[in-house]
């Protein structure tokens, strides 16, 4: 059994601030062997990032290791001096960060930066810097890598930054890598990519990881073991298939459970939330971090004292924190679970026709001379929404589906093609000119919850506002009693009224937002990627909200978002655009389901599952998505599409695909024969359960 | 002629200010004590720095308060025996002694370095306040709608900026133009500025309720046109308010000075604020331009407003300093600092020390409001 390459033991790191000390990682332990990949997870505030900054010891001018060591190759890390970590950092132990744009220097070209590595750490001289940075290029899959080494990095996309800075991470061969959320920022096809590269870089190089993430089909995906986070301390540990199959602690189980997965429904299967609110950090409980928000909880047994991480009975490798672990009946269904009768939709609501949105670009911006161009974000779009009904718009950056948000909302004004609101037509209306009564007919929830509200006034008078501005309410008394009564709506307590919005978290303010959206009773929201930014079990409860509240009013919903699971799980239709363009329009039992057009294929093959049983076909699209300035020509998908050489000829790169007809409703725009359409296998199978789990879908009680 | 020594006249000095030390006391004291409750204004107790700028500004604050009991003698009043005599010279007839000495006129230097402070204490923040309301009233417009308000509104502050500044004041402010209607012109523009803002900032936001907007704006009409009459036309019905016509050239100077520098700010500002979410939603409930801006937008944007106010004040003091120095500022008799610099230079080789209470009490001050400065911006980026 060979050494760890870090073993990291009662870690206990805590931030010095104004208010006092305040612990982010508390008795923290975590071991890994060379080779291998172990996944940290867990959600904001549990002090995963804070742990990999430990380990870098970056910890910034508050933060400090109160107790506890990091062992890296034998060595604690907690009593080096700078000088020594210096020859450590970047040449044994790399570290690959969230955001790539920010961990690049704009100022420098790539090439120089990705020299900079071999000189300072390995001494080497110059050319044979160049020659190793272009090697690496080449073995990060760029493509014309010489062309990148001379750009800067903001002549690149955002998912060829983040394999430089992969690049970058690997060119003095470290033993450990460190990545902290380093597909987040990125689209879910670009995500695929990176995910592959970096399995295989990490068999090809032996280099052990360490992988931070919030996203657990994602480290299903690319770790062997994992390590799951609640509130500064490991709550659970072990291979990554006893913890997924097997998992023995109640957060883990309530993390699985709020996720949507494949064959969940949401009116039969809504999703689990886990009940409460993560402690702050100076509140926490007695015992059990989880323990106010854990169904099992128990008085005596839960709430004693410092729990330690104990081994699951009959398993090496596997630990827990759970007091209660082998009493616990794991296999139990969740209890409370309310089914929901569907919801009939009832007669069109909204209906665009053969909609374009043209933005004409000078090409030369400082003078304004030059020959325009012409950036198409939407090019004919047709679509039909009904009362009560939830159609989803699925697509990555660049397809058009905000500008399509925008010219509903009124911020933009269609170019051609007709957008009706009932009888009411409303694409070439902009926002000032339309009656009150339109506007708030059509109200959007918007992505960002931290920007979605005016950090200057308090929450309850920005709610007033919307409601004066929509002439609900005579009195400034009966205002407020509305807007209580939406404080009610979204489940927030009435306090709240007076509360500033730096004073919620993302998921209350977010609440706050569908509570805005829904102030003035509209006919349509559009949610625009609303849980996006949130973490895991809290989107389960914003969804849930959303669904709640859509059922009840009758509001017909056009849910923006490029994660696949939560629209297959809420949604009735499904609207897929690619570059501008509609690529697949039909109910969400006919996109998901074989035949596919080649990008909703791709996409359904990128998205990461949380599910041992889910087998999903490899697919991994090349390069990056186009630019809207320079569409390709013929089809826009044709430069990465898989299945291009099952066109005869170059009809693809020749002629823009035509919208066909393929069964009742379900339309697709490619140029593939119906022979193979009808030969295409569905991308993800659940194959045989093996023995117990806890992925089994919960039964309704 | 008596002397008073070195010890006697800093020990007289200190017993002058007493109540200037009474009230630094309390106040700080207080303030200390409560500095949880009192948001940023309490953070600034956290750091040094910001207690050495708070202390020097209200130092000089108080003293402009109680100057009526600090100086011991009148500040244009002359003593023909005292001209250019070293500190500690002791006045014959009233038997109190000339602290810091007398200036070319024979006036008590203390004296008039305290009284002094008043002039710019009352004129360096209400300029740059209104500098700051026709900042923000034309810095939001150019920042949120971009395009050719924009370029246009852009171009005159840069051609104000450009303008050399010292040129610009003897423009202003000389006799010859003194006697045109210019200044009351520019003076009248000004003045409207923050009527306007309020005007419209009460409109948009409170407009759907007529019973509190009627009031606001009948407010706003009675107090606003009340200043406005006794400020420009000097025709104030109740005779408290007024500005002599010299004080409300520098005035209006002072704000067509300093105007563009804020305009640049708010705009910078504007323009990244417009980005936001919580914008777009305003948008998308229907608001009208002006709501957004004067309440959405500019709510946002005070905290490197108030840093930058807390700068400008400083800047304004100096600028005063030197209007008074070039002989533009107010009549040769009064007390400002600059004037004082002006008018003592001459015999710095004959009285050294004739230059130096006037020119400490400007640097002190300019200092302290820097030092405040730093501490806000300090403190409001901390956790």
């Amino acid at each position: 059994m060979s050494e760890p390459i870090l073993e990291i033991e009662n870690l206990s790191i805590s931030f010095f601030t104004r208010a006092g000390e305040i612990p982010a990682v508390m008795d923290f332990s975590c071991t890994v062997m060379p080779g291998e990949a172990m996944g940290l997870v867990g959600e904001s505030g549990c002090g995963k990032s804070t742990v990999a900054l430990g380990i870098m010891r970056d910890l910034g001018n508050n933060g400090r290791i109160v107790s506890g060591s990091i062992r890296f190759k034998g060595r604690d890390l907690v009593d080096m001096s700078d000088a020594e970590l210096r020859h450590i950092r970047g040449s044994e132990v790399s570290m690959v960060y969230q955001e790539p744009m920010a961990s690049l220097n704009p100022a420098m070209r790539v090439n120089r930066q990705l020299m900079e590595v071999p000189m300072i750490h390995d001494g080497v001289s110059k050319g044979e810097a160049e020659a190793r940075a272009l090697e690496l290029l080449a073995a990060v899959k760029l493509p014309d890598p010489e062309r990148i080494a001379a750009a800067y990095p903001h002549q690149l996309s955002g998912g060829q930054q983040q394999r430089i800075i992969i690049a970058m991470a690997l060119l003095s061969k470290p033993a450990l890598l460190l990545l902290d959320e380093p597909t987040t920022a990125l689209d879910v096809t670009v995500e695929a990519g990176i995910v592959q590269l970096v399995r295989e870089l990490g068999e090809k190089f032996g280099t052990s990881m360490l992988f931070i993430s919030h996203n657990l089909g994602l480290i299903l995906e690319t770790c062997n073991r994992i390590t799951v986070m609640y509130s500064g301390e490991a709550v659970e540990a072990g291979t990554v298939k006893e913890v997924f199959d097997r998992m023995r602690h109640p957060y883990t189980q309530g993390l699985f459970r709020s996720i949507p997965r494949p064959g969940a429904d949401k009116n039969v299967h809504p999703l689990m939330t886990i009940r409460g609110q993560l402690p702050l950090p100076h509140e926490r409980p007695r015992g059990c971090n989880f323990g106010p928000r854990c169904d099992h909880f128990q008085a005596a047994i839960c709430d004693l004292g410092d729990l330690y991480m104990q081994p699951v009975a009959g398993e090496t490798g596997h630990d827990t924190r759970c007091a209660r672990s082998s009493e616990i009946d794991w296999t139990a269904p969740p209890s409370g679970l309310a089914v929901h009768e569907p919801v009939k939709p009832g007669e069109v609501v909204l209906s665009v026709d053969d909609l374009k949105k043209y933005y004409t670009v000078a090409s030369n911006s400082v003078f304004g001379g030059g020959e325009k161009r012409t950036v198409k974000a939407n090019e004919s779009i047709t679509l039909e929404a009904r009362e009560a009904e939830t159609l989803a718009i699925v697509g990555e950056s660049g397809c058009g589906k905000s500008t399509l948000a925008k010219i509903l909302l009124g911020l933009e004004t269609a170019t051609d093609g007709d957008v009706k609101l009932g009888t009411t037509e409303i694409g070439s209306v902009e926002i000032q000119d339309r009656d009150t009564r339109t506007v708030s007919s059509v109200q959007m929830v918007f992505q960002n919850p931290f920007d979605t509200l005016n950090p200057s006034h308090s929450v309850g008078a920005q709610i007033i506002r919307v409601l004066e501005q929509f002439e609900i309410g005579d009195s400034l008394e009966a205002r407020r009693k509305i807007m209580l009564e939406l404080l009610d709506l979204v489940k927030l307590p009435r306090e709240f009224e007076t509360r500033k919005p730096r004073q919620l978290s993302g998921g209350q303010k977010q609440r706050i937002g569908i509570a805005r959206a829904f102030a003035g009773r509209p006919r349509v929201v559009v949610a625009d990627e609303p849980v996006s930014a949130l973490d895991v079990s809290v989107q389960a409860a914003v969804t849930e909200l959303l669904m709640d509240i859509q059922r009840s009013s009758r509001t017909t919903m056009l849910f923006i978002s490029h994660d696949l699971s939560v629209v297959r799980y809420l949604s009735d239709r499904v609207l897929v655009m690619y570059l501008g363009h509609v690529v697949e329009y039909g109910t969400t039992d006919q996109v998901f389901a074989p035949p596919y057009h080649p990008y909703t294929e791709a996409l359904l093959a990128a998205i990461p599952i949380a599910d041992t049983k889910a087998r999903k076909k490899h697919i991994v699209l090349e390069g990056d998505i186009p630019s809207a300035m320079n569409p390709p020509s013929g089809c826009p998908f044709q430069t990465r599409c898989p299945r291009k050489h099952e066109v005869p000829g170059d009809q693809c790169e020749r002629e823009v695909p035509a919208m066909r007809e393929l069964a009742n409703g379900h339309q697709i725009k490619c140029h593939l024969s119906d022979a193979v359409l009808d030969s295409m296998e569905s991308v993800i199978s659940l194959s045989e359960p093996t023995g117990e789990s806890a992925t089994e879908q919960p039964t309704p009680s | 002629m008596e002397t008073i020594g070195a010890f006697a006249i800093w020990s007289g000095v200190t017993i002058q200010f007493w109540p200037v030390w009474l009230g630094l006391a309390i106040i700080m004291g207080l303030s200390y004590a409560f500095k949880h409750r009192l948001g940023l204004y309490g953070h600034l107790y956290d750091s040094g720095v910001g207690i050495a700028g708070l202390a020097l500004v209200l130092f000089w604050i108080l003293t402009a308060m109680f100057a009526d009991t600090i100086a011991p003698f009148d500040p244009i009043e002359q003593f023909g025996l005292l001209k250019r005599k070293p500190p500690g010279v002791i006045e014959s007839g009233s038997g109190i002694p000339f602290f810091f000495g007398g200036d070319n006129l024979g006036r008590d230097l203390f004296s008039r370095m305290v009284y002094g402070s008043r002039f710019v204490l009352t004129i360096a923040p209400a300029a740059t306040l209104v500098a700051f309301m026709v900042g923000i009233t034309l810095g939001l417009p150019a920042g949120y709608f971009g395009g050719r308000i924009d370029t246009v509104l852009t171009f005159l502050a840069n051609l104000v900026l450009a303008f050399p500044v010292i040129l610009l004041f003897y423009l202003l402010v000389t006799p010859g133009v003194r006697e045109t209607p210019i200044p009351t012109t520019m003076a009248a523009v000004f003045f409207m500025f923050p009527i306007i803002m309020f005007a419209t900032l009460f409109k948009t936001g409170y407009g759907s309720r007529p019973v509190l907007f009627w009031t606001l704006m009948g407010f706003t009409a009675v107090i606003g046109g009340w200043l406005y009459l006794g400020l420009v036309f000097n025709r104030d019905p109740l005779g408290i308010v007024g500005l002599d016509p010299n004080e409300l050239n520098i005035f209006a100077a002072v704000v067509f000075a300093s105007s563009p520098a804020v305009f640049r700010i708010v705009r910078g500002l504007t323009m990244d604020i417009k980005t936001r979410d919580y914008v777009a939603a305003a948008q998308t409930r229907g608001e009208g331009p002006w709501y957004i801006m004067l309440w959405e937008v500019l709510p946002n944007a005070r905290g490197p407003l108030i840093v930058d106010g807390c700068l400008r004040i400083g800047y304004t003091t100096i600028l005063l300093g030197t209007l008074g120095f070039f002989g533009l500022g107010l009549s040769p008799e009064s007390p400002d600092w600059g004037s004082m610099i002006n008018q003592t230079r001459g015999f710095i080789r004959l009285v050294p020390t004739i230059v130096l209470p006037q020119t400490i009490a400007l640097a002190s001050l300019v200092l302290g409001l820097n030092l405040l400065a730093d501490g806000l911006r300090e403190q409001s980026l901390k956790d």
